[in-house]
């Protein structure tokens, strides 16, 4: 309540003064719907931060062109139907020039239509399912990679690092929209190296207990077990079963968001020794700039930020970009289509990496419109280590070695 | 072979967690003919109690239990004392819809309260499992088993041998021959409510370090439960008993040998079947 509730005070607030401010002075709004509340609140809460921290930047900075920047968050609750709602709400009535945000990809399915519909231009900061830029909406762009895109580091893995080839692989996979983009492309690239699929398991989002597929899993040994996850309880409840009832692979992977959080490691202790997590693409740690981030967050915040903060971030600096090099009149329609017009033309890098939005096809074959060139790049296989989640490949962003495979069990 | 003892042995284990669950709602079922809508709630408030002792006064969870079997079984109390009474006489749909709306209020003030972040108990000593002849027991889920066990013995001979549990009994055959024979019927309706809330509120202690919480994770609890006090026949405990473990190890099997992603159908599929063929449930006591 906490959030919607200043948010809206604050658009009140707005309204009421905006009278007595120039034109000039009104600040330039980002529609951002994100679970506030709800099982995905903690996500909504990362990239609050994240966008907070962004602004407060380039507005100390004089904003641009002399306008503040503003964010407009409002709770979708996780909920798809809700998140359409709050999408059309930001806007008619928000009056924002452009939207961001979603955090998962049935959410951001649903405001990319709505953005599409209202021409409205939408940047997607993190939703991954290729739908969202499969679709032919010339008004959604996307800076993060594709949820086919991103096994690609994990395929990087296993086909450069000598005898990591899996002989068998395990998949098991959510049902969502995510769940199910992942599971495709990792078992599409097992089946073109012509690796046998022990189990093609898909379960329910928030399933309570996974013993039983664990149990499925056991019973035919694969070599790797490739799990999916679109929300964290589910990646932590998997591996905690998994591992209870003694799957013994000699990798477990996660794909996924609930595989990267620290809650995953917080929760299971050393059960998450080791597992891997082939999603996180959080900027180059390598980088300077990225390096930089990442000392000022955990300055301001106290908290290490991941992927979601750092897509966050880069994505208000590429909002940022296009309002300067847009031309902006005043006209609400006029200004989006002016906006829509100057991320077209980004050409940037930020804390994530470069950005320049294009059409290309993906792994999959689907054609991608207005994803960024750069997302085949943007990919890293991590692992979790000591309670840290640290990089181990490709080399050029690993910060350790890896582990693999898989230490037998201590007694 | 493995995968089956495998799958039989964590079906069993939860399912005595699930019978646990129904135990409380049958009892209420019995004796004051009112389906409690707000029970998933008790078992969700006891999943935070959990929690919160260990995360507040860092208690182990399962001693925990000590602390909120009384503390809900006084919530009971004041629930039907200052809540339920007055509304009784207005009709059993009356009543359902009142819990109904309990159900409501109890996770919408936990959800103010908690916020709606999920939580899981993480036991040091329960993360690896124990594997007698290689076959995976969970520790938390193996002491929950073991409660629960003693807590539905010490249940069992409570209402055989004392002649509390004997009243009680005997309203939940006829309330108006026990007042006949000297039965405090109001009285008796109060305690079974305080018990089922306490058996609930324990159940949700047990349950908490094997799963995760959130303040409407009594929706997926209660609907399971209903399931399975019909199954095993509104009103019997024994019902309770054999549905719960019949469920869970249905739902276990189930997705090993046919679909994951079918658990929760096969579930109910069974309740489909039991319904068509043993109307009354297995053990039914239904009255006309």
């Amino acid at each position: 309540m906490h959030p919607r509730f200043l948010s809206r005070l604050a658009l009140i607030l707005g309204l009421a003064l905006s009278p007595a401010l120039s034109p000039a002075q009104e600040p330039l709004k980002i529609g951002a719907p994100q679970p506030m509340t709800g099982p995905d609140a903690p996500f909504g809460d990362k990239f609050k931060k994240a966008y907070t921290m962004a602004l407060d930047e380039i507005n100390a900075k004089g904003g641009i062109n002399g306008r503040k920047l503003e964010i407009v968050l409002e709770d979708h609750q996780a909920k798809n139907p809700l998140a359409a709602t709050v999408a059309e709400k930001l806007i008619t009535q928000g009056k924002v020039l452009v939207l961001t945000g979603g955090r998962a990809s049935g959410q951001a399915m649903e405001i990319a239509s709505v953005a599409q519909r209202l021409k409205t231009p939408y940047l997607v900061d993190h939703p991954s399912a290729d739908a969202i830029t499969s679709k032919g909406f010339d008004w959604v762009f996307r800076n993060n990679p594709t949820g086919s895109i991103y096994p690609e580091a994990w395929k990087k893995f296993v086909t450069d690092v000598p005898g990591a080839m899996p002989k068998s692989a395990a998949v098991v996979y959510d049902n969502s929209l995510f769940g199910k983009t992942i599971g495709n492309a990792v078992m599409t690239f097992l089946k073109s190296k012509g690796v046998t699929i022990t189990n093609d398991e898909a379960y329910a989002v928030n399933s309570l207990d996974f013993k039983p597929v664990m149990t499925k899993v056991k019973g035919n040994n694969p070599d790797y077990l490739l799990m999916v996850a679109v929300s964290t309880t589910d990646a932590i409840l998997m591996t905690r079963h998994a591992k209870e009832i003694g799957v013994t692979p000699r990798a477990f992977v996660g794909f996924g968001g609930g595989f990267g959080v620290e809650d995953f490691a917080k929760q299971l202790g050393p059960l998450a020794e080791n597992v891997y997590s082939s999603a996180a693409w959080s900027g180059n740690p390598n980088d300077g700039a990225t390096a930089t981030f990442y000392q000022n967050f955990k300055a301001k915040f106290g908290i290490s930020p991941h992927e979601h903060e750092t897509e966050g971030y880069a994505a208000m600096y590429i909002l940022a970009d296009a309002f300067r090099r847009a031309k902006l009149t005043g006209n609400l329609e006029a200004d989006r289509a002016a906006v829509r017009e100057a991320l077209l033309a980004t050409d940037m890098t930020t804390v994530f990496g470069k950005t320049k939005f294009g059409n290309y096809a993906g792994p999959l074959g689907d054609n991608y419109v207005n994803q960024n060139v750069n997302s085949p790049e943007h990919v890293v296989l991590a692992q979790w280590r000591g309670g840290v989640l640290l990089n181990v490949w490709p080399k050029a962003m690993a910060e350790t070695n890896f582990v693999f495979p898989e230490p037998p069990e201590k007694k | 072979m493995e995968t089956f003892i495998q799958s039989l042995v964590s079906g069993v284990l939860t399912g005595a967690l699930y019978a646990m669950i129904a135990m409380g709602l049958t009892v209420v079922f019995g004796v004051m003919r009112i389906i409690n809508m707000a029970h998933g709630e008790m078992v969700m408030l006891g999943m935070f109690g959990a929690w919160w002792a260990q995360k507040s006064w860092g208690l182990d969870p399962f001693v925990s239990i000590l602390v909120w079997t009384p503390a809900m079984f006084a919530l009971g109390l004041a629930i039907h004392r200052f809540l339920l009474r007055k509304i009784m006489p207005g009709g059993e749909l009356n009543v359902l819809l009142y819990t109904a709306g309990l159900s409501l209020l109890i996770a919408n003030l936990a959800l103010l309260a908690f916020s709606g972040d999920y939580r899981t108990i993480s036991l040091p000593y329960a993360l690896r499992p124990m594997r007698p002849f290689g076959i995976a027991v969970p520790i938390p889920l193996a002491i929950a088993f073991g409660i629960a066990l003693a807590l539905t013995t010490a249940l069992w001979a409570f209402l055989t041998r004392t002649d509390t549990g004997r009243a009680i009994r005997a309203t939940a055959q006829n309330p108006e021959s026990a007042a006949l024979m000297g039965v405090n019927v109001p009285r008796i309706e109060s305690l079974t409510f305080a018990l089922g809330t306490a058996l609930a509120g324990a159940a949700g202690v047990l349950l908490a370090p094997s799963l995760y919480l959130y303040p409407t994770v009594g929706e997926i609890l209660s609907v399971k439960c209903f399931v399975i006090v019909v199954l095993g026949g509104l009103g019997s405990i024994p019902g309770a008993i054999v549905g719960g473990i019949l469920l869970s190890v249905v739902e276990s099997l189930g997705a090993v040998y046919v679909s994951v992603a079918w658990k929760d159908a096969i579930g109910f599929v069974l309740f489909l079947l039991v319904l068509l063929f043993r109307p009354g449930g297995i053990w039914g006591v239904a009255r006309a």
